[in-house]
This record gives structure tokens, C-alpha cells and sequence, in this order.
């Protein structure tokens, strides 16, 4: 099978796994930390999703064809970049035991209470297992399909909800909140920076970048701001950011009372089907760079074998990392925002920073 | 479920024995981090009930 991606694939993969985290907590997390006002919050997230995109851009541009560990050992020499490989597994398997965590949470608080959250698990490890035989090209593929009809899903549902958006839950809203929106702000952007998958398969994309494809790259990240808007500004206008800020899961009660017409209704469902979508291929594609990066790590020629033992790892650790959904919410807002904020982040800029110092050399080279 | 998972990994051993084998990274790669993961489920199997990271974290960092 050809390997080979495209940027088309990347920034829709981008915006599938970015679908669960807007849809499920974004909100909460806006409206608990820049209350009423917290729906400005996605626009400042502009002023770093941004930097990072060119940043991103400026690696993949220095170094055509080159992956992440590539790039780093060019820039910085392989100590360093085994360093930071090191830093990335222990980022990844925190990542992935808590999207395991809070996919299991999500349908136990939507669809099945009473089931127990291995069950769950194991069903969705069961399905990575099978979706990662069929290789990377197939979950690229899956999320292409499916972007569109569920962006025109969430177009419909909006569509359906304007005549109950309130204007007294999302105004006034005055300068004194800004500050307030400019700190929630790290919520959309701990989420923004999941486009740097895009360098874990930058030596998938081909030699060069093309005009088309730098577009593409923008897009999705505008497209990833714009989408956090709408969600936000959503599920505030109707649910009311005092009680958003208190659900786990606001846009699931918010599309609860939304009616097509007065015809069809219960949407809720459907979003949690793409939640678990999202969550889903996240955990496939966070799979793919965790084997990615131990193969980098150990030089290995092989990593298909390193499945099974780090399913089994991942699985225990989700019951250690959260138990209950208070839990997993006290995490996520004080551990993983700030480490992914730190790799998706901090990191890449740190790379743009040494590959504009050491510009000259680069040049010579390629 | 740690017996489950024990007859997957000798399962997996079986079946990918030649990458395994051929190569003695492979291989201590493999084992390690089986054992870890077993050890996990050990840790899961005697105590379910132990505090998590998260519920730690809360509790010492308040």
C-alpha cells in the first residue's frame, strides 16, 4: 500500500481529533475560567495556533522530507533529540491512558450508564488493533471521509439551534473580561496544537511543499479557530455559561434540546457517536507516533510488535492516571493543558528558533 | 483480564517469533515492556482501588 499523505490528510485528521476535545472541553473550561465572555476566548488563541503553524511550516520548508527525530538530530545533534523522544513517549502514554479514560467516562455519562468502563476499553482497543493492521493510510483516509458529513451534521444542528440562542447569556460582555478570556485562551490553544502531527509525518508528505499545500495548512488552522467559536458560542448561548461551566459534557446536554422543525430531535446521540469517532482516531494516530517515536528511539526496523505490550500498558494506566470524571477534569485542567501547551508548543519553538539561528548552514546543505 | 491479556502476548510472541528473535533489541524491547504491563495489571489485579495520579495530585497540591 502507498504511504504516502497528503496535506489534505493532515489537516483533516488535525481537525477530526481537535472534533472531541471542542465539542467536550473547550467549553467547560471556558465558561468555568472567562464565564459569559469566554467565547472570545478561540480568537486569542490566533496569536499562538498561528506562530506555531509558520513555525511548523519554516521546519518542514528547511528540512523537505525529513521527520520530527530527522529534523531535531539536524538541528541539534541525536542526544538531544533522543532526549526529547524520551520526553514525547512519556507525553504520548499520558495522553493516550487519559483519552482512553474520558472516552469510556463520555459514554458512560451518555449512552451506558451502567456498563462497566473496561468493557469499553477493551472494545476500543480491540478496534485501534484492527484499524492500525490496515496502516496509517487507512485512518488518514477515514477521517477525510468523514470530516465533511459531520461538519455538515454540526452545520444542520446549528442551523436548528439559532432561534434558541439567547443574546442575554452571551451579552454584555466588556473589557474587564478580557483578561479573563486571554487566560482561558490555553484551553483552545492545548487543543490548537495538535496540528503538530503534521511534523511526526512530514516525511510522508514529499520533497517539496506547494503553494496549494501551505494553504491547506493555514486553512485548517483557521478552520480549527473558527470551529471552537461556533461550538462555544453554541452551547453558551443556550445552556448559559454558569451551567456549562459545571457539566462534563455541555454540548451533549445543549443539542438535547434542539429540534429539527419540531420533527426530529434526541441529536444527542449522534454527537456522542462523533465524539467516540474522534476519540477513536486519535487513539489510532497517537498509537502510530508512539510506536513512531520508540522506533526512532532504539533505531528499530520493525515496531508492529510493539502494539500489544503498549495496549496493555496503556490499558492499566488509564485506571491509574483518573477514576471518575472529577478526576479526569481536575487533570486535564491543571496537568494535561499544561504539558501539551509545553510539547506542542515550547518545543516547536524552540526547534523554529535554533533552525532560523543555524539558517545559513541549512541552506549549504540542502 | 490480565490472563487474557498474558495468552495475547504469548500468542503475539508466537506469531511474530522471527522479528523477535532475529534481532535481540527486538526482543528485550518486547519483553520489557510486557513485564511492565503485566506488572500494572498485578498492581490493578491486587488493589482496584488504588488512588489515582489525578486524585493524588488533587490532594497534595491543594
Amino acid at each position: 500500500m502507498n504511504e504516502q499523505l497528503s496535506m489534505r490528510q493532515i489537516v483533516f485528521m488535525y481537525l477530526f481529533i481537535s472534533l472531541s476535545p471542542v465539542l467536550r472541553q473547550i467549553p467547560t473550561a471556558l465558561a468555568g475560567e472567562a464565564g459569559r465572555s469566554g467565547y472570545l476566548s478561540p480568537f486569542w488563541s490566533i496569536f499562538l495556533i498561528l506562530p506555531l503553524v509558520s513555525v511548523i511550516l519554516l521546519l518542514m520548508r528547511s528540512f523537505p522530507g525529513l521527520n520530527l527525530y530527522e529534523i531535531m538530530v539536524h538541528l541539534a545533534g541525536k542526544v538531544f533529540a533522543k532526549f526529547i523522544i524520551i520526553l514525547y513517549i512519556l507525553w504520548i502514554v499520558l495522553f493516550l491512558s487519559a483519552k482512553i479514560n474520558i472516552y469510556s467516562l463520555t459514554l458512560q455519562f451518555t449512552l451506558m450508564p451502567k456498563t462497566r468502563s473496561d468493557f469499553f476499553m477493551q472494545i476500543m482497543l480491540i478496534l485501534v488493533y484492527y484499524a492500525l493492521l490496515r496502516g496509517s493510510k487507512t485512518i488518514f483516509r477515514f477521517s477525510e471521509f468523514s470530516l465533511g458529513p459531520i461538519l455538515l451534521l454540526i452545520g444542520i444542528l446549528f442551523v436548528c439551534a439559532v432561534s434558541r440562542l439567547r443574546t442575554d447569556y452571551l451579552l454584555p460582555v466588556s473589557t474587564i473580561n478580557l483578561p479573563s478570556t486571554i487566560k482561558a485562551s490555553k484551553n483552545v490553544i492545548a487543543v490548537g496544537g495538535n496540528i503538530i502531527i503534521a511534523l511526526f509525518f512530514a516525511d510522508k508528505l514529499g520533497i517539496s511543499l506547494t503553494k496549494k499545500q501551505v494553504r491547506k495548512f493555514w486553512f485548517g488552522a483557521l478552520a480549527f479557530i473558527i470551529f471552537s467559536f461556533i461550538i462555544t458560542i453554541f452551547t453558551f448561548g443556550i445552556s448559559g455559561a454558569s451551567l456549562t461551566a459545571k457539566l462534563p459534557f455541555p454540548f451533549y446536554i445543549t443539542v438535547k434540546s434542539i429540534s429539527f422543525f419540531n420533527i426530529f430531535e434526541r441529536f444527542e446521540v449522534v454527537v456522542t457517536l462523533i465524539c467516540i469517532l474522534s476519540d477513536f482516531i486519535t487513539i489510532c494516530i497517537m498509537f502510530m507516533i508512539l510506536m513512531k517515536l520508540i522506533q526512532w528511539l532504539l533505531a528499530l526496523k520493525e515496531r508492529g510488535f510493539l502494539f500489544l505490550p503498549l495496549a496493555i500498558i496503556i490499558y492499566y494506566l488509564s485506571y491509574f492516571v483518573s477514576s471518575t470524571q472529577f478526576e479526569f477534569d481536575y487533570l486535564y485542567k491543571t496537568v494535561i493543558v499544561n504539558i501539551n501547551l509545553i510539547f506542542q508548543y515550547i518545543i516547536p519553538l524552540l526547534l523554529g528558533l535554533i533552525c532560523l539561528l543555524k539558517r545559513k548552514y541549512i541552506k549549504k546543505q540542502y | 483480564m490480565i490472563y487474557i491479556f498474558g495468552s495475547l502476548l504469548i500468542i503475539s510472541f508466537i506469531k511474530q517469533k522471527d522479528v523477535l528473535l532475529g534481532k535481540k533489541r527486538n526482543l528485550v524491547l518486547f519483553l520489557i515492556l510486557s513485564v511492565f504491563g503485566i506488572a500494572l495489571g498485578v498492581v490493578h489485579m491486587i488493589s482496584p482501588y488504588i488512588p489515582s495520579i489525578a486524585y493524588t495530585l488533587e490532594k497534595y497540591l491543594k
